[in-house]
């Protein structure tokens, strides 16, 4: 027996071993279905109905998005809330201690940072709460990492941004996407968000060392908060353009589907299309295949 | 190494059942046989499992894993028995020469020349006549399988359904008022009736009031109130244009990043990209609701032989 | 018994066909064994694995841009308007048993498919069994290389979803940019201007199902029959020549082990179609010809030709009231012509180079042909490149790169490595050659220590088979029990081999 065990017929028994291997890895990830999109939950904030204008736009509502909102607010699965008073003092301690070294201490920016004035809650929300703040080397564009901040220190600090402009800039939404409408989402994901992010959301590069980031870790309400602010190179949705509810169906198809794909075919092979399919085609395919013709035929 | 082939004259010795050529290449053929044949029950049984996989509906993994199973063990086995209990030689056997003597040759290119030339020298006039019809048949013939295929192109690549007035739409059909972009927002829009279709496809971009003044000499007044609306269509292959990076005003192109700078007309700065997109003049209507002036300032789309 | 009833099925067949003589020339035909025989047989078997994955995939595809709204089991697509085409492939993939079990295996087929004709095709070619008398099997062979990818190209554009779709509109635009008659050409083809009257997917599908699989099969016939009449080539080694062929025979042995080969090729595909996704097309979505993905790569046959797109300047020739789209026409009609031609035209380049006009039967061994190899190795580099810069957005992103540097990168490496590879490749072949024992098969060596602490070696045993190749070659034994004495001679043999 030990010597069938050689060199020659070990090419097999490897391809036997690296499609078991494989295989295991396939099971865990194969045949899952969509998870259902967690909701974030806030301690108990006050409503407000209507979303805060940013700035440059006329303060009065446009007709445009009095016609696309002119039902209630709570049945659109996404409204917008304003930050209690009582975090705005903690808040400026924590931006003082952490931000304002490049933010300057009115939060009006310095060379290294922009102005915060008039972005909104919702902004520094998204900007803390992924971790992309605090940032330390300014020069490159900032990743998502494990935030700072837990989250009722990252909403002080955003109540705090908000309290220096009142009213102005984007919301901190509150997104339920139990009845979102996934074909909707989808849809409008394609045509809104597949250009930079890609169709299945694994993010790619821009110019000049920019890139557009994976949606694999965000959750529903950073995705409405990106939607709305543009962070970075991202164009900013109003509300003229994306509906509340389309915002939200779209957070509900990004944590849906985008993040959770069904992938009953097996593994996603990073979900990149046709490149991870060619290497495991040539390597993995045409590779083990060209191993069992070594073992078969002669080497001279 | 000699040249020569193992001489085949003579009568060859009768075949020994335990000449060397004939024996099983494993050392222990037993051992051989019992892994092939393990293999195949294992590739038995994987069939098997296939086929409770298909009647339970079971996941496309397990269809695979047994199938998959079923066939490299099956396949082992027999390329096992092949390898390593089948006569491995070596044998040998003769390449014959397979080209035609010098005299059948001769033979072949005198029944074309002189057979065919008795008749084709004699009656020349037939020969060129069939010629001729042959390849008026052949030129015809070809006429129904390309022609009919589809239109000719015409002015059709010169113009879009944009015209002096039409309102731009978004997909869904929805009037685009000039409120709806904020500042550094983007949307794909096309004239009212033709949603959807590829020609007409424009993104419409807001620039902040100062950068649109920017926008080119002689076509300052083709944007309004920020927005300026840009064929969706690259002048490269005719991607569509949908990666807007706000900060720096620029459009790539998805297919082959070629970069167009919105602020300088769409103008491309990098990449394979040639041409600038071409512009949509726009303006807004007294209720608010963007139109478009006019048709785009040259044809949308890749380069073609046509245009000027 | 059994033996009686064989003899008698052969002779009522052989009354009727006379095949018994032929049959036994076909039975005792010899195969040389080296492995790397075998990657023509890779992609023989992933074709058969197509042709049957095909035809159970295109009892269900419906070939239709018509729209209807999408009603099965994906839940997010439901509602959606859709072509029948994509609805129909997402139906395979979620509603068919087994369907998307023989989706994938059909598309890893093709892929595998494509990969071992570039392996076997570099096979052939730097081993020089391209020379004199095989010179047809290379131009069938770099045929079918080409109506492969073209094949391939179509086939994954038939589900119309978004990734594909954007690789026909990019078709569509090479099409147009051929002076004179592109735009006429690509009107013709889609039935207006792009995307047509809705008739290019029921074309795809009727080129990709019926007429150029006819015509590879046809060419395969031809490129198996000249396989057999000219019988395959074969190293030099003990007792092999010009004027013969050493191996194991066609029954039972290489039946056996290529029968054994099927079912392997077949596995690793199923194996591959069960756990490793491809084509996802039910997240890509119904293509529509304003919407867009990032990260879009044609497959990976056609990655030369996207990345020499991409890393093609912006150069446009226009004049006289016309304009030619060198940015387009250059790197993908061209270059792609240019390179097949380099193939075709290969065995006739090199013949007249090198003044050779005989016969080879006898492979030659890489280093051998120092410029033959360092030419392919350049080719081999510029394809290879040019196919790595079809995902430089990719690339930028996963080793977090600026965008432009790797298309610089790429556009200068596409001229300089070629060389480099050329050089590198000589030199090395040249070495190669001035070393002995490279590549020889040794013996291993067993080593003692006495007692004393003195060290032997001596020679370990041969390795199963290794006997084997010191044997000298000899006809395959006429088993003489049943068959009559003069058939029993060396004569006799060649008359029945004739």
């Amino acid at each position: 027996m030990r010597r069938l065990l050689n060199t020659r017929s070990m090419a097999p028994l490897a391809l036997v071993a690296a499609v078991g291997i494989f295989g295991l890895l396939a099971f865990a990830s194969g045949a899952g279905s969509a998870g259902a999109a967690p909701t974030t939950t806030l301690p108990k904030l006050t409503t407000t109905s209507t979303t805060a204008t940013p700035i440059g736009q006329p303060t009065r509502p446009s007709v445009g998005s009095v016609l696309k909102n002119n039902s209630p607010s709570n049945q659109t699965g996404l409204y917008y809330v304003q930050l209690p008073k009582s975090f705005i003092a903690p808040g400026q301690a924590l931006f003082a201690a952490n931000c304002s070294s490049c933010h300057g201490p009115e939060a009006l920016g310095t060379v290294r940072a922009p102005n915060l004035q008039g972005l909104g809650a919702g902004t520094v929300d998204f900007w803390v709460s992924t971790g992309r703040m605090p940032l330390a080397n300014s020069s490159v564009q900032a990743t998502r990492k494990p935030p700072r901040f837990n989250r009722l220190q990252t909403l002080e600090i955003a109540a705090w941004v908000q309290s220096l402009t009142p009213g102005v800039g984007v919301q901190v939404p509150v997104v339920n996407t139990s009845q979102a409408d996934l074909e909707s989402g989808g849809t409008l994901f394609t045509l809104n968000c597949a250009a930079c992010h890609t169709i299945t959301g694994a993010g790619d590069a821009l110019m000049d060392g920019a890139y557009a980031p994976s949606l694999h870790l965000a959750t529903p309400t950073q995705i409405v908060e990106a939607i709305r602010s543009g962070p970075g190179n991202m164009p900013h949705f109003g509300a003229g353009n994306i509906t509340n509810t389309e915002a939200r169906d779209i957070s509900a198809y990004v944590t849906g589907v985008i993040q959770h794909p069904a992938n009953p075919g097996g593994v996603g092979l990073g979900g990149i299309g046709p490149v991870g399919e060619g290497f495991v085609g040539l390597l993995v395919g045409v590779g083990a295949l060209m191993l069992v013709c070594f073992w078969i035929g002669d080497r001279t | 190494m000699s040249d020569e082939s193992p001489r085949l004259e003579g009568p060859l010795p009768p075949a020994a059942l335990d000449d060397p050529h004939l024996q099983p290449y494993a050392r222990h053929p037993g051992a051989a046989q019992a892994v092939a044949a393990v293999a195949m029950v294992v590739g038995f049984l994987g069939f098997v499992g296939f086929g409770v996989a298909y009647w339970v509906s079971a996941s496309n993994q397990w269809q695979a894993i047994t199938l998959g199973v079923g066939l490299l063990a099956l396949g082992f086995g027999v390329t096992a028995w092949g390898k390593y209990l089948m006569p491995q030689g070596p044998f040998v056997e003769e390449r014959h020469e397979f080209h035609s003597t010098e005299a059948e040759r001769a033979a072949m290119t005198a029944a074309i020349t002189e057979r065919g030339g008795m008749v084709v020298k004699r009656r020349g006039l037939l020969f060129g006549l069939f010629g001729l019809g042959a390849t008026a048949m052949g030129i015809v013939l070809a006429f129904p399988l390309i022609r009919s295929l589809g239109p000719r192109p015409g002015t059709t690549l010169f113009q879009t359904n944009w015209k002096k007035g039409s309102q731009l739409v978004t997909i869904d059909g929805r009037q685009v008022t000039a409120d709806d972009l904020e500042v550094g927002g983007v949307l794909t829009v096309f004239p009212r009736g033709y949603q959807g279709s590829s020609p007409n496809q424009v993104i419409l971009i807001r620039l902040a009031d100062q950068l649109q003044q920017l926008t080119p000499p002689g076509r300052t007044d083709w944007g309004v109130l920020g927005y300026v609306a840009y064929s969706k269509m690259c002048t490269h292959l005719g991607c569509p244009v949908g990666l807007y990076q706000e900060q720096t005003q620029q459009l790539v192109c998805p297919c082959h990043q070629s970069i167009f700078n919105v602020v300088a007309g769409a103008v491309p700065e990098f990449g394979p990209a040639p041409r600038p997109l071409p512009q949509l003049p726009i303006t807004v209507d007294a209720h608010g609701f963007l139109r478009a002036k006019g048709d785009f300032n040259q044809p949308v789309g890749p380069g073609f032989w046509e245009r000027p | 018994m059994i033996d009686e009833s064989i003899d008698k099925s052969l002779r009522w067949v052989d009354d009727r066909l006379g095949v018994a003589k032929g049959g036994r020339t076909f039975l005792d035909k010899i195969f040389p064994d080296h492995w790397s025989f075998m990657l023509g047989e890779i992609a023989l078997y992933s074709f058969v694995v197509l042709l049957a994955t095909g035809v159970f995939l295109s009892l269900y595809y419906v070939p239709s841009a018509h729209e209807i709204i999408y009603n099965g089991s994906y839940i997010p697509l439901r509602g959606q308007r859709v072509s029948e085409a994509y609805a129909s492939s997402v139906g395979l993939s979620f509603d068919v048993r087994s369907g998307l079990l023989m989706r994938q295996a059909h598309h890893w087929a093709a892929d595998i498919f494509l990969g071992s004709i570039a392996v076997h095709m570099a096979r052939v070619f730097f081993t020089g069994a391209f020379r004199k008398p095989r010179e047809f099997n290379w131009i069938v062979g770099v045929t079918m290389l080409i109506l492969g990818i073209v094949n391939g190209f179509l086939g994954y554009s038939l589900p119309d979803d978004l990734v594909s779709g954007t690789g026909i509109r990019i078709a569509y635009s090479i099409v147009e940019s051929i002076p004179l008659v592109g735009s006429y050409i690509a009107f013709f083809l889609f039935g207006g201007n792009y995307p047509g009257n809705g008739l290019i997917i029921p074309r795809f599908f009727i080129l990709h199902v019926l007429i150029i699989p006819l015509v590879i099969i046809g060419l395969l016939a031809a490129h198996l029959g000249l396989l057999v009449k000219q019988k395959h080539t074969q190293f030099a080694g003990k007792g092999k020549t010009e004027h013969n062929v050493v191996g194991s025979p066609m029954f039972p042995t290489f039946m056996a082990k290529t029968t054994g080969f099927l079912f392997m090729v077949t596995a690793v595909i199923f194996l591959l179609a069960g756990f490793a996704q491809i084509n996802p097309i039910w997240q890509f979505g119904q293509y529509e010809p304003y919407q867009i993905s990032y990260a879009v790569q044609p497959d990976w046959y056609m990655g030369w030709l996207d990345g020499a797109l991409r890393i093609m300047p912006s150069w446009e020739w226009v004049g006289w009231g016309h304009t030619i789209p060198l940015e387009i026409f250059l790197p993908a009609v061209i270059f792609p012509g240019i390179i097949f031609n380099i193939f075709f035209a290969w065995p006739f380049l090199e013949a007249r180079h090198t003044k050779d006009l005989a016969y080879h039967n006898l492979l030659d061994r890489p280093r051998d042909r120092p410029k033959r190899t360092a030419a392919g190795a350049a080719m081999l580099m510029l394809l290879g490149m040019t196919f790595f810069a079809s995902s430089t957005d990719v690339m930028a992103n996963f080793f977090e790169l600026p965008l432009k540097s790797v298309l610089w990168f790429f556009r200068i490496a596409v001229v300089v490595t070629p060389i480099i590879a050329y050089v590198v490749t000589y030199k090395i072949c040249l070495e190669m050659r001035a070393a002995e024992g490279i590549g020889k098969r040794k013996r291993a060596v067993i080593v003692t220590r006495s007692s004393t602490g003195e060290y032997s070696t001596t020679e370990a045993e041969p390795r199963p088979g290794d006997g084997q190749e010191e044997l000298e070659a000899v006809p395959v034994p006429t088993f003489i029990d049943l068959v009559p004495p003069e058939l029993a001679t060396g004569e006799g043999v060649r008359r029945v081999m004739r």
